[in-house]
């Protein structure tokens, strides 16, 4: 029995020394006979519990034996090999977070929760959306992490990533959370790259009944104020009979989004600069202020014919800064966007049994739908999305086949930088309001003005029709602008992808003696309908497809197989690359005489095909294009360009060009040197960009762990070195209308190259281009976790989490490896699961150390944050329930873990949790 | 053993919180280094010269100008770093104008009215009142400045006892009638001192009376005393300083602003003058002849006035001395030859600077054109007729020569002088010559344009806000360069954004 007196049955006895032994019954009742006379020893196990060894000493004795429920390292896991292990024994480093972990944690909820774990980081972009990081290299749009959900890849196929628990699970549902950080391609597939999170569910079979939870309570933030949300769910499930059971959940989330005003500049190198205010700096770009990305130069306008003829005097346009750039004014975030937080998921599943064994055959569907905001190149107001998936699955223990369809529709969402660029378009056009800029600068400088006085008379001048937000006419232009997806007129993101997934495996190890084997396989086919808003689909959706197959051998060797080693192979094929094998090699070894310590080695090989977007995007940001690149990408990005009057003799006496993306890939000079050139006015600064083509990045991955129990400590150490290849990054370069990057094309009677001409004519788009470096990419990480029991029975946990990247930013100014991890976290948990009777807290504390967010929306830097949260519990067995009060970021000091965002506040709650004990 | 327990997980939570991520990257930003002073104290400071010290723009001292003198800037930029308070002899109003016993003697400062116009020409033509002037030569204000601009100073004005007497400017600070301004200048104790276009004024005035003689150019022996006189002054008690040469005063927008071939004609008009000067020299050749002159040589002399006149732009014709080479004191300009800003241009458009084409004259013409042959008195209007400009409204090449010379005789004095004595040397000569085609300052490509250039006020001579601005980062370039400091590095010059181009008429 447990230590609660309930009985266990199927524990296992054995006599040691010998393969004699036995299971308990279903009452918890064994009998074991024996050859052999006393005095010998036998071993009861349980999964999940301190094994115990007891001394036999007379014949006919009787044992009772009561299990103490053991600690995490006994959890058992099946992620980590595809096949139920102990953590303890697990191969690679492994976190587990089941349903004690979701009952005692103090965050809202058990998504959040999963931040406590060392390794792990949430980067949160909305209170519906939030990002898990592991091993680095992560924004919002991590690539690298992939989620399974009962074997359901749940990432959105437009997006190629997980989107947080929108599309998740409901908190009563889950059986289990485990997490692999790190690599493990080997046995999942190309996105398995840096890190998998695993969710299961309940089956029906083994629980059936009603289940929901109740939560409610306040957001409070500075910026969005205090706001009530709720979160309700439902679990029913019914087993109709051994043969067939069902079940359905549902949950709702409503809140209010924490606010993003973040009002400080970006300067030109993409980062944060606070210096830079609307008040102060005429081409101000405003964090989370949406429109002022429209920027000219005073230079071009003073060029241009349509101003110089409005001018009295010609002359008059040398009284303008032209070296100086304004942009016009935005629209803040808050007037855009109307911040409802909300996620509606449903799922359901027929099980079905026909010889009431393991054999099993499951329809699974899932839908999300909800509002939230992502954070990508730009910030969207995701509205009304709808995703959803369903999936066939046969099974039973030892194989299954499965095949699932996800499907988006992106609904009414709208990206927010486009929508206060192309709202202010709506009452004046930019070469109009530019013109009245300089006009008004010109007009104020003649009657005294200085230039700081002339901007913001010249500012409020261009300014005149401005819509103001609250008005009709400002919602009725942002009503046209937010269901309009052409990009120079509106805003609206329009998606509609598809990815089809199959997946089998089987596990031979019922049949082989000498090792386990396992082999495995997947094919996937993404469909990609962005009706060109996102993708180069315009024409039509993209179709491409991935392919792998994977063997596992798993065998334990020496005396009580204290040896244990794994091997994996893992072969894919995309449609658009070779092939690659990726390799796994792991061992472990238990010391002691209580095998109390184990410690493991491996080294795994991952690989990962560029993501759609890498692929197939061809995004105008604003500021930049992104640009995918496989093969066939950069000539379908295809956009219409005005040039300038003077650039236009260099194409053909045009005054607009059709310009393609290529010229990213094979005409182009690296933003930085740019950057250089435009200080220095030195041709020879300038450096040829042409990247390559991006290729699938591959990742060698060393790890060595600990785990152990040392004086009533509980340590799991690990400690990794990555080492990434063709590190698939984004380079952001210059392409010129005309002349080539090589600078032998020169203006005739001249020295002046013609793409100098170019870059000096403002006749020049920029790409954050798509491709791998060659640059060295390494990171390293060290992880500790020690638990122990103190003051009699509560549970005291810490942990650091140590990561490093190791690459050398200034030889490659224009690489962003977005690493966006900070070398240095601590996390610390106390709490009781009974501190009194039926009662229970748990107090978490997190630090974070200062680290700098790279990403293509914007760069800058996050300071160092602690966040206590807390709650305690109450359970009424009558009820059958659980009653949590509860605070995430307690003392609601804000923070934010990525540039752009809204800080985060404090999030009050109570919940109300019924049989889910 | 619990004890170590916990001791062990406090030194694991708070091991690392101490730690400090030291992450390089480029943010874009660049931090930059602290203001430092190298080996100059600055601070006293006192500045010595004439008009672009005292801050003279748009023909006029005031209130708006003072404030933005170069001095005032370098100040400001010198407060940063010990510099102590910088006092300005404030003149009282914005008029730009002062009196001398109640008797105003110059000029209301100019304001932009689609071009140069006098501050009360322009409020009255508007229909608003013009202020009066409130600043009197004769009441003194004290002697305790920082700012010895006088504006007008000639190099040995300054070092003249008795100076006060002259200048209105002056009069206002002298510490004693007889005093001089060097003298007052010292008597602050100054620890670092600007002199500044010292030799300016000795040239200027020459140049702006186009060298009619009424404002001769100081010789260079006066030049050489008074500027030794001022260094020795100033650094008598061991104060460094910064002085700047003279900047080559024809290439102001005062002498480039009216073109020499402004003289736009139609065929017909070009070929009518052309008539007109082959009659010209023909009726001198006669006129030659019958004083008994040989008739080729006769021919000779009179073929200079056979002058051809193009569609398009002509070149004005300008009077000269009448000589035995030149009998009729006329000829056309060269093309480096200069108009002042202040030549009468509604004149120009009705012959000043070619012929005044009178009825009579045209009658005349039409005599000649007929094969005709004029009275002596119709010949005399015709030769009459012709209306060179006058020496006192453009620089001719031989005065263009002496100007040179002279600034170039200044100037190298002064670059040895600054060398000798371990001053900052400001060559504010190659900095305006530079922005002739425009120079980068901050955003803006500033030029040496009148009106629109941005650097030169609507004087044609002094320079705006802006232009003073410029020229204080040049004088803070060169401090940094001979003393160590580092204003520029560290961001510490005057930024282009913080200083107007005009002042508004309205500024009271």
């Amino acid at each position: 029995m447990d230590n609660t007196g309930l009985p266990l049955p199927g524990a296992n006895i054995v006599v040691i020394g010998t393969s004699t032994g036995t299971i308990s019954d279903f009452d918890g009742n064994y009998t074991i006979t024996v050859d052999q006379d006393p005095p010998f020893s036998i071993r009861i196990s349980y999964t999940g519990f301190e094994s115990k060894t007891i001394a036999i000493t007379s014949t006919n004795q009787t044992v009772d034996v009561t299990l103490a429920e053991g600690s995490v390292l006994d959890e058992v896991v099946i992620s980590a090999s595809r096949t139920p292990e102990r953590i303890f024994e697990s191969p690679v480093t492994v976190e587990r977070f089941g349903l004690k972990e979701i009952k005692n944690t103090a965050s809202a909820d058990f998504y959040d929760g999963l931040e406590n774990l060392k390794g792990v980081d949430i980067n949160t972009n909305s209170l519906t959306f939030k990002s898990i990081n592991t091993r680095g290299f992560a924004t919002f749009a991590n690539t690298r992490f992939m989620q399974l959900v009962d074997g359901m890849d749940n990432s959105a196929p437009t997006l190629n990533f997980p989107l947080g628990n929108l599309l998740g699970m409901t908190e009563t549902d889950i059986l289990s959370v485990e997490l692999l950080p790190g690599a493990s391609s080997a046995l999942y597939g190309a996105n398995a790259f840096n890190g998998i999170l695993f969710m299961r569910s309940k089956s029906p079979f083994d629980n059936a009944g009603i289940s929901a939870y109740f939560k409610g309570g306040i957001t409070s933030q500075e910026a969005a104020g205090d706001n009530e949300y709720k979160d309700y769910g439902i679990r029913m499930a019914y087993k109709f009979s051994e043969k067939f059971a069902a079940k359905v959940n549902f949950a709702y989330l409503q809140g209010t989004d924490w606010a993003a005003n973040d009002a400080s500049g970006i300067n030109g190198r993409g980062f944060i600069d606070g210096s830079s205010t609307r008040e102060n700096d005429p081409n101000y770009n405003g964090v989370n202020i949406y429109g002022d990305i429209a920027s000219s130069s005073l230079g071009a306008v003073a060029a241009s014919p349509t101003f110089l003829a409005n001018l009295p005097n010609p002359g008059l346009a040398d009284l303008l800064p032209l070296n100086q750039s304004v942009s016009r004014t935005g629209y803040a975030e808050a007037d855009l966007t109307n911040y409802d937080a909300k996620s509606i998921k449903a799922d359901w599943g027929l099980y079905f049994r026909p010889w009431e064994n393991d054999f099993e055959i499951q329809y699974v569907g899932k839908i999300g739908s909800g509002s939230t905001i992502y954070q990508g190149s730009n910030r969207y107001s995701i509205n009304n999305f709808f995703l959803q998936q369903h999936k066939i699955e046969i099974k039973n223990d030892n194989f299954f086949v499965r095949g699932y369809v996800t499907a988006d529709n992106a609904g009414d969402s709208y990206d927010m930088t486009f929508t206060g660029l192309n709202m202010n378009r709506q009452w004046k056009s930019d070469e109009q309001w530019f013109g009245e800029y300089a006009g008004q600068f010109i007009t104020s400088t003649l009657g005294g003005a200085n230039a700081n006085e002339a901007h913001t008379a010249a500012r409020a001048s261009a300014d005149t029709g401005r819509l103001i937000p609250g008005t009709p006419e400002f919602q009725s232009a942002f009503d046209r602008v937010t269901s309009d997806p052409d990009v120079l007129t509106g805003s609206r993101l329009r998606s509609e992808s598809k990815i089809y997934h199959g997946d089998a495996n089987y596990n031979f190890s019922h049949l082989t003696d000498f090792a386990d084997i396992q082999v495995g396989g997947s094919f996937r086919q993404y469909v990609l309908n962005s009706f060109g808003s996102v993708y180069t689909d315009k024409d039509g959706p993209i179709d491409y497809s991935e392919l792998g197959v994977y063997t596992q051998i798993q065998k334990k060797f020496l005396e009580d197989d204290r040896l244990k080693v794994t091997a994996s192979i893992r072969y894919d094929k995309s449609e658009l690359f070779d092939a690659f094998f990726s390799p796994r090699l792991s061992v472990g070894y238990n010391i002691g005489d209580d095998k109390n310590h184990n410690v493991r080695a491996s080294f795994q090989t991952g690989f990962r095909n560029p993501d759609t977007q890498a692929l197939y995007i061809g995004l105008n940001a604003g500021r930049v294009i992104l640009l995918g690149s496989a093969s066939d990408n950069p000539e379908r990005e295809n956009r219409a360009f005005d040039v300038s009057p003077q650039g236009q003799a260099f194409v053909g006496g045009a005054s607009s060009i059709n310009f393609s993306g290529s010229n990213a890939y094979n005409n182009s000079f690296t933003a930085s040197s740019v950057r250089a050139f435009g200080a220095s006015r030195n041709p020879g600064d300038l450096e040829i960009a042409n990247p390559s083509l991006v290729v699938p990045e591959q990742v060698s991955s060393y790890e060595v762990g600990y785990r152990g129990k040392v004086e009533g400590f509980i340590i799991d150490a690990s400690a990794y070195l990555n080492q990434y290849q063709d590190f698939i990054s984004t380079v952001d370069v210059v392409s010129t209308f005309y002349g080539d990057a090589a600078l032998t094309q020169t203006i005739p009677g001249t020295p002046i190259p013609v793409a100098v001409a170019a870059i000096a004519n403002n006749d020049f788009q920029a790409y954050r281009a798509y491709t791998n470096t060659d640059a060295d990419v390494n990171s390293f990480g060290a992880a500790i976790g020690v638990s122990t029991k103190v003051l009699g029975g509560f549970d005291l946990s810490a942990n650091y989490t140590y990561a490093k990247l190791d690459f050398d930013r200034e030889a490659n100014p224009d690489f962003q490896t977005n690493f966006n991890t900070p070398e240095h976290k601590v996390k610390a948990s106390f709490g009781k699961t009974e501190v009194l009777k039926n009662l229970g807290f748990n107090l978490a504390w997190r630090w974070s150390d200062t680290y700098i967010w790279e990403s293509s929306f914007v760069d800058g830097i996050v300071p160092s944050f602690h966040v206590f949260d807390a709650q305690i519990n109450y359970t009424v067995e009558s009820l059958k329930s659980t009653f949590k009060l509860g605070a995430a970021n307690l003392l609601n000091d804000e923070y934010f873990t990525a540039a752009g965002t809204g800080f985060i506040g404090a999030q009050y709650y109570v919940s109300w949790t019924i049989n889910n004990l | 053993m619990k004890t170590i327990k916990y001791i062990g997980l406090c030194f694991l939570s708070l091991a690392f919180v101490a730690c400090e991520t030291d992450d390089e990257i480029d943010t874009g930003m660049t931090t930059l280094p602290a203001l430092t002073a190298g080996s100059a104290d600055f601070s006293t400071y006192v500045a010595v010269g004439a008009s672009f010290t005292a801050g003279v723009s748009d023909g006029g001292l005031f209130l708006a100008s003072q404030e933005n003198s170069f001095p005032n800037t370098i100040a400001k930029a010198f407060a940063n770093i010990g510099g102590g308070e910088f006092l300005q002899p404030l003149v009282n109003d914005n008029t730009g104008n002062i009196t001398v016993g109640g008797t105003p003697v110059g000029r209301y400062r100019l304001v932009f009215g689609g071009g140069p116009v006098p501050l009360d020409v322009f409020l009255s033509s508007q229909g608003f009142p013009v202020p009066p002037i409130t600043t009197e030569a004769g009441i003194s204000i004290g002697s305790d400045f920082n700012n010895f601009g006088i504006p007008g100073a000639r190099s040995f004005d300054l070092t003249t006892p008795g100076y006060a007497g002259a200048s209105p400017y002056y009069a206002r600070i002298a510490s004693a009638p007889t005093a001089t301004v060097l003298q007052d200048a010292v008597a602050q104790n100054p620890t670092f001192f600007t002199l500044s276009e010292i030799g300016g004024n000795d040239v200027l005035g020459y140049a702006t009376t186009g060298g009619d003689g009424s404002n001769p150019i100081t010789d260079q022996g006066t030049f050489a005393m008074a500027l030794n006189t001022l260094v020795d002054g100033l650094t008598e008690n061991g104060a460094k300083g910064a002085i700047t040469n003279v900047p080559s005063i024809p290439s102001l927008p005062f002498f480039t602003t009216v073109p020499n071939n402004a003289l736009a004609l139609d065929a017909g008009t070009a070929a009518s003058l052309t008539g007109f000067f082959q009659a010209v020299t023909g009726i001198f050749a006669q006129g030659l002849i019958l004083q008994g002159v040989p008739p080729n040589d006769a021919l000779a002399l009179a073929s200079q006035y056979a002058i051809t006149f193009n569609e398009g732009p002509n070149r004005f014709l300008i009077d000269v001395a009448p000589s035995a080479s030149n009998p009729l004191g006329f000829r056309q300009m060269t093309e480096d030859e200069l108009l002042l800003l202040t030549i009468n241009q509604s004149a120009l458009a009705q012959g000043y600077g070619s012929v005044v084409l009178t009825p009579e004259v045209l009658q005349v013409l039409g005599i000649l054109q007929a094969g005709g042959t004029p009275t002596a008195e119709q010949a005399g209007l015709v030769l009459a007729a012709v209306s060179g400009i006058d020496d006192g409204d453009a620089l001719d090449a031989s005065e263009l020569e002496e100007i040179a010379n002279a600034a170039q005789g200044y100037n190298s004095l002064i670059a040895s002088i600054a060398t000798n004595k371990g001053l900052a040397f400001v060559d504010l000569k190659s900095i305006l010559e530079d922005a002739s085609n425009g120079i980068e300052f901050d955003a803006f490509i500033p030029n040496t344009d009148l009106v629109f250039g941005g650097l030169v006020s609507l004087d044609g001579v002094h320079l705006t806000a802006r232009g003073y601005a410029l020229m204080a980062n040049g004088f803070l370039e060169a401090i940094d360069t001979t003393y160590g400091s580092n204003f520029k590095a560290s961001g510490s010059l005057a930024k282009a954004d913080d200083f107007p181009v005009f002042f508004s008429p309205t500024l009271q």
